[in-house]
């Protein structure tokens, strides 16, 4: 019995006949009783919120001791005065933090940038988690071997597209798929959810992070699925037949049932086409049935983009979902130039929508059974190159929800000068902790065995497995 | 570039243009038997010109490939002409370019309303001036051409970044890629450093040298984009394209972050205004914001400035350490196939054989190509575009490809969409009122929108394979397929409802109503016949790539409208099947993808 779904998942890939599994639209999986997944009761959703271009975590999680924020401020003398009054750097004006693991870091203190509010009362109260130095690796390494290559590093580092994907798939560009996807793989492969249709789901597009073996995202409209005209403008049947022909045959055209295209790209338009209109049908009348929310999202693209996700989670009963994988992005943070007055802005629209989207899953009742991480390609320089600062690689980044240990900041916070061990140039920091050691505890919380999880994130077991921390309660 | 730009007539042209023409006319010349008596002297033969555009569908299919999509007109003078010398005559054509149009816009368009001289609308006039050129002008393979290039050399203005606003630097951008599409590669990378929308947006406006004491050291972004994105990538390539790797079977990165650093020293002490360095743009002429950036040596560093093996000695000018940059990278081994793969993407083929990349690559080394018609374009130097171009067209993959399954693109949605309004004869083409194409890469318009990338890595990426696709688990890299779901098939079919059913002439009044009209003349005229009117359609949108059951099935459609609509009086039967006929065939997989 244990070897069923698994066994003919990898034997069905091992013929090259994935084909045949790959659910298309309305597809349905088999309703096999056993859950391979260690526990997949109940409804659990995890959201990855990805901020492209590099987020700046030096001008996120800031350094507050008298000590270390006098040495952060003259490296970045000249990009501190050009923040306005509200958004200062000023020690003053940030959001000291109170972690309940203070005594990891001895007489060193931490504060938020000032525009996080939202999140350091979400960190205070406990709902919030922070993690530091956190980035792609292929197996651990010190800035010796960096030096000295004499260790294995991931390909593009430092270059935007490369290391989005390394983020999100281990790979560079070209990975195939996500850790995202193949969690939502070993999901579907327990039998857990019954159609793989809406199991990843993004607001952005194609993302390689939402995509496995079997699972594909689905992009979701900002406000909805969208419909075809056409089909709208015909559906009302002006003509007054009971079954007209024209409407007929423009269903026929949208699910591609005249004829199969010759070429395979070709076929892959006429499936994404076929494929869209047969979810974008069921994704809205799911939401139809729906009760609408009431939680006010701030305007602009995050907050719609997580109002989307939230909204789509509010659906979950009736597209039979138990667990899902959502993707949303927000760029502008390739802060080479004028850090001080976009980061700002772009923090705090972070701040508000990661709010009201904690607030609409309290709204819906399941704030412990979501779970809200960030992430971002790399981290940036601590040196400046004026009025910014350039690529980087470990960074800082969030993870939000009712189930999260929060108060905490989990990983390693470097010094904030420069040439510390963890420094690899100008202050870029090497990852003491990866891609895949931030991941594992997600995953383990969404349900999976260890042994998924090490399908879902194959260089896991490079990395000490007692050294990855459980971020969860 | 290909000699100086002729009449526009092409036997003039070619006449005129010298570098045009190599000394092969008809095709060999070795074929005299010895000992033969002396016939008496044939008639010269016609040059031997092997590409002859047989048929509408032969021509069709070239016009598809190298332009914005033909009209009726161009099919049929086309049909039985020979596609060297089209070509020829396109590449001698005058540019058409962008700047005019928005210099005029911004004279004539009223703008109290706006300090700076520019309404909300007139923020877009670079935008507006690539939809009317690539409709309108006549130099449809240079505009094809320089909307290639801007999808290597990306810039964008999109609403919230600088450019937006400044629609003079980016048309002048735009004219770069179309002054040069037919020039040098050497120059265009010169011309787009200098140019001010560049170092606007990858940030090098106003670099500064580094500084040893406080560990500031120059912006990296430009340096870095220029190798991965506009020369070289990360990895070295064979001249086939495919990647070269070391002895344990790696590939092997062209550069490490000690040149990305040592590369940004080159590109300090650049801004609009050398007198008020900082000031970027904020205090810019309007004849500063279309011209080249200039230098103030006091913020260039002086440091010795090290990459790729090439070392700038300590106290070297900016504008010598530029050149010395730029020729570095254009000599790169990387860049022939690294361009050149990616045009072919563009123009032909999403996955192409390495032979053909091979062969594209080659020529962009020697900078000559023989057309079939055996004359010569280019001017045999490196990186010649004309003539690189001229081996993306001519090469046999592109003109005589097999009935590989693989072969083909998605065609791009932004050609889409002109391919109508031209293949339409759309009258009004005044973007100004037609606000879904001010930003076309919405993700609920077309997704792809011309220079309104959200990123310097464009809207996708040539290495891009598919997750979930037939050509996907072939290996078959398809870059448009990164902005194809089930979000954007449906935004597409809706975008291009609004102009091909002409909402705007029902929904609106005045000049929104006219914009981008389509009359349908021919269309309507054979709307009673629905076969003969799709077969029209096959012919002039998808060079008679229809299959049978997508034909059958928009005839049914289109005959099913029927004569009288129950209750609107006005209702056009006929010209209800014409858009109807149109949009079906445009929302086709067969239209969808270029074979």
């Amino acid at each position: 019995m244990t070897l069923t779904r698994r066994a003919l998942l990898k034997s069905a890939a091992a013929l090259g006949a994935g084909s045949a599994f790959t659910m298309g639209a309305g597809g349905v999986l088999p309703g096999f009783g056993t859950a391979h997944a260690a526990n997949t009761s109940g409804y659990k959703a995890m959201v990855c919120l990805f901020f492209l271009g590099g987020l700046d975590h030096n001008d996120v999680l800031l350094p507050y001791d008298q000590s270390s924020y006098d040495s952060y401020a003259d490296i970045r003398s000249s990009l501190l005065g050009s923040f306005s009054t509200e958004a200062s750097r000023a020690r003053g004006n940030l959001l000291p933090l109170a972690p309940d693991n203070s005594g990891d870091f001895g007489a060193r203190q931490f504060a938020l940038a000032p525009e996080l509010s939202g999140l350091h009362g979400m960190f205070q109260s406990g709902r919030a988690a922070i993690v530091s130095n956190v980035g792609p690796l292929i197996q651990p390494v010190t800035r010796e071997d960096v030096e000295d290559e004499s260790a294995a590093l991931p390909a593009g580092l430092f270059s935007h597209n490369d290391q989005q994907s390394q983020w999100s798939a281990g790979a560079p560009e070209g990975a195939r798929n996500g850790w995202g996807g193949r969690m939502a793989d070993e999901i579907l492969a327990s039998g857990s959810n019954q159609t793989a249709d809406f199991t990843a789901i993004s607001t952005l597009g194609n993302d390689v992070f939402l995509t496995g073996d079997v699972t594909q995202p689905y992009l979701v409209g900002l406000d909805g699925a969208r419909s075809l005209d056409i089909l709208d403008f015909y559906g009302y049947n002006p003509f007054g037949q009971d079954d007209n022909p024209t409407l007929a045959a423009l269903r026929t055209h949208f699910e591609n049932r005249m004829n199969t295209p010759d070429s395979l790209i070709g076929r892959d338009m006429a499936a994404a086409i076929s494929g869209g209109l047969a979810k974008n049908e069921a994704f809205n009348s799911a939401l139809e049935t729906s009760q609408p929310l009431q939680t006010q999202f701030p305007p602009g693209f995050l907050g719609a983009q997580l109002r989307a996700i939230a909204r789509t989670i509010s659906t979950r009963n009736s597209l039979l979902m138990n667990r899902q994988v959502f993707y949303a992005a927000v760029g502008g943070f390739d802060t080479h130039s004028a850090q001080a007055q976009d980061l700002p802005r772009l923090l705090r629209e972070i701040d508000q929508a990661v709010v009201a989207f904690y607030g609409a899953m309290e709204e819906l009742g399941i704030a412990n059974d979501v779970t809200l991480f960030t992430a971002s390609e790399f981290g940036r320089t601590l040196a400046i190159n004026g009025d910014g600062t350039d690529h980087g690689w470990g960074g800082v980044q969030f993870v939000v929800g009712g189930g999260v240990r929060g108060g905490r900041i989990y990983g390693d916070v470097p010094e904030f000068v420069l040439g510390h061990d963890q420094d690899v140039g100008s202050g870029r920091l090497l990852p003491s902790m990866s891609v895949e050691q931030f991941a594992a505890p997600i995953g383990r919380w969404f349900g999976l065995t260890e042994d998924e999880l090490v399908r879902a994130l194959p260089a896991l077991p490079n990395f000490e497995a007692g050294s990855t921390p459980s971020f969860f309660v | 570039m290909v000699g100086k730009v002729g009449s526009g007539h092409w036997r003039h042209s070619v006449l005129g243009a010298a570098l045009l023409l190599g000394a092969c006319s008809g095709g060999g010349g070795s074929g005299g038997s010895p000992g033969s008596p002396p016939p008496p002297p044939p008639p010269p033969p016609p040059p031997a010109d092997g590409s002859i555009l047989e048929t509408q569908r032969e021509a069709a299919r070239f016009l598809n490939q190298a332009t914005f999509g033909g009209q009726a007109d161009d099919i049929a003078a086309l049909t039985g002409q020979s596609a060297s010398n089209w070509f020829v005559e396109q590449v001698n054509m005058a540019p058409t370019l962008s700047l005019p149009y928005v210099q005029n816009y911004i004279a004539t368009v009223p703008t109290a309303t706006s300090p700076d001289g520019l309404t909300y609308e007139g923020s877009h006039a670079a935008t507006f001036a690539f939809w009317v050129n690539a409709i309108e002008s006549e130099d449809q393979l240079r505009q094809r051409m320089a909307f290639a290039l801007s999808q290597v050399l990306v810039i964008s203005s999109r609403d919230g970044g600088t450019l937006a606003g400044i629609p003079t630097t980016v048309a002048y951008y735009q004219d770069i890629l179309a002054r040069n599409a037919f020039g040098n590669y050497r120059d265009v990378l010169e011309d787009v450093t200098y140019s001010p929308a560049m170092a606007e947006y990858l940030t090098y406006m106003t670099n500064i040298k580094g500084d040893p004491d406080t560990g500031r050291m120059p912006d990296e972004n430009y340096a870095r984009e220029l190798m991965q994105l506009f020369t070289i990538g990360l990895v070295e390539l064979n001249r086939d394209g495919t990647v070269r790797t070391d002895a344990s079977g790696e590939p092997m990165s062209t550069y490490d972050n000690a040149d990305v650093q040592g590369l940004a020293k080159v590109f300090t002490g650049l801004s609009v205004n050398q007198e008020c360095f900082f000031c970027g743009f904020y205090e810019a002429t309007p004849e500063e914001l279309i011209s080249p950036i200039s230098i103030a040596p006091q913020w260039h560093s002086e440091l010795e400035k090290s990459f790729l093996g090439t070392t700038i000695a300590a106290n070297t000018d900016a504008a010598t350490s530029i050149d010395t940059a730029i020729d570095t990278l254009f000599n790169h081994p990387n860049l022939p196939p690294f361009l050149s793969r990616q045009l072919i993407q563009r123009f032909v083929t999403s996955d192409p054989d390495p032979a053909y990349v091979d062969r594209v690559a080659s020529t962009f080394e020697s900078g000559s190509f023989v057309l079939p018609n055996n004359q010569r374009v280019g001017t045999g130097e490196r990186g010649d575009l004309a003539a690189t171009l001229a081996a993306v067209l001519f090469d046999e993959a592109a003109r005589n490809p097999s009935q590989d399954d693989q072969f083909g693109k998605v065609r791009e949605p932004v050609v889409r969409f002109v391919h109508w309004a031209r293949a339409f004869d759309a009258t009004g083409i005044t973007p100004q009122y037609a606000w879904s194409i001010w930003d076309a890469g919405r993700a609920d318009a077309l997704a792809q929108g011309p220079y309104k990338s959200p990123s310097v890595f464009n809207f996708y990426r040539p290495g891009y394979v598919a997750p979930g696709t037939e050509s996907g688990a072939a290996g078959m890299t398809v870059p448009e397929l990164q902005i194809v779901n089930a979000g954007t098939v449906t935004s597409y079919a809706n975008f291009m409802a609004f102009y091909i059913f002409n909402y705007a002439d029902q929904y609106f009044e005045g000049p929104e109503a006219a914009a981008f009209y389509t009359a349908y003349t021919d269309e309507i005229a054979m709307a009673n016949d629905p076969a003969a009117l799709v077969d029209h359609l096959d012919i002039l949108l998808t060079n008679g790539a229809l299959a049978q059951g997508t034909r059958d099935n928009i005839i049914a459609a289109v005959t099913a409208v029927p004569e009288v609509h129950p209750y609107d009086p006005e209702f056009d039967t006929m010209r209800a099947r014409a858009q109807l006929a149109v949009y079906m065939v445009m929302t086709s997989p067969d239209y969808l993808v270029l074979r």
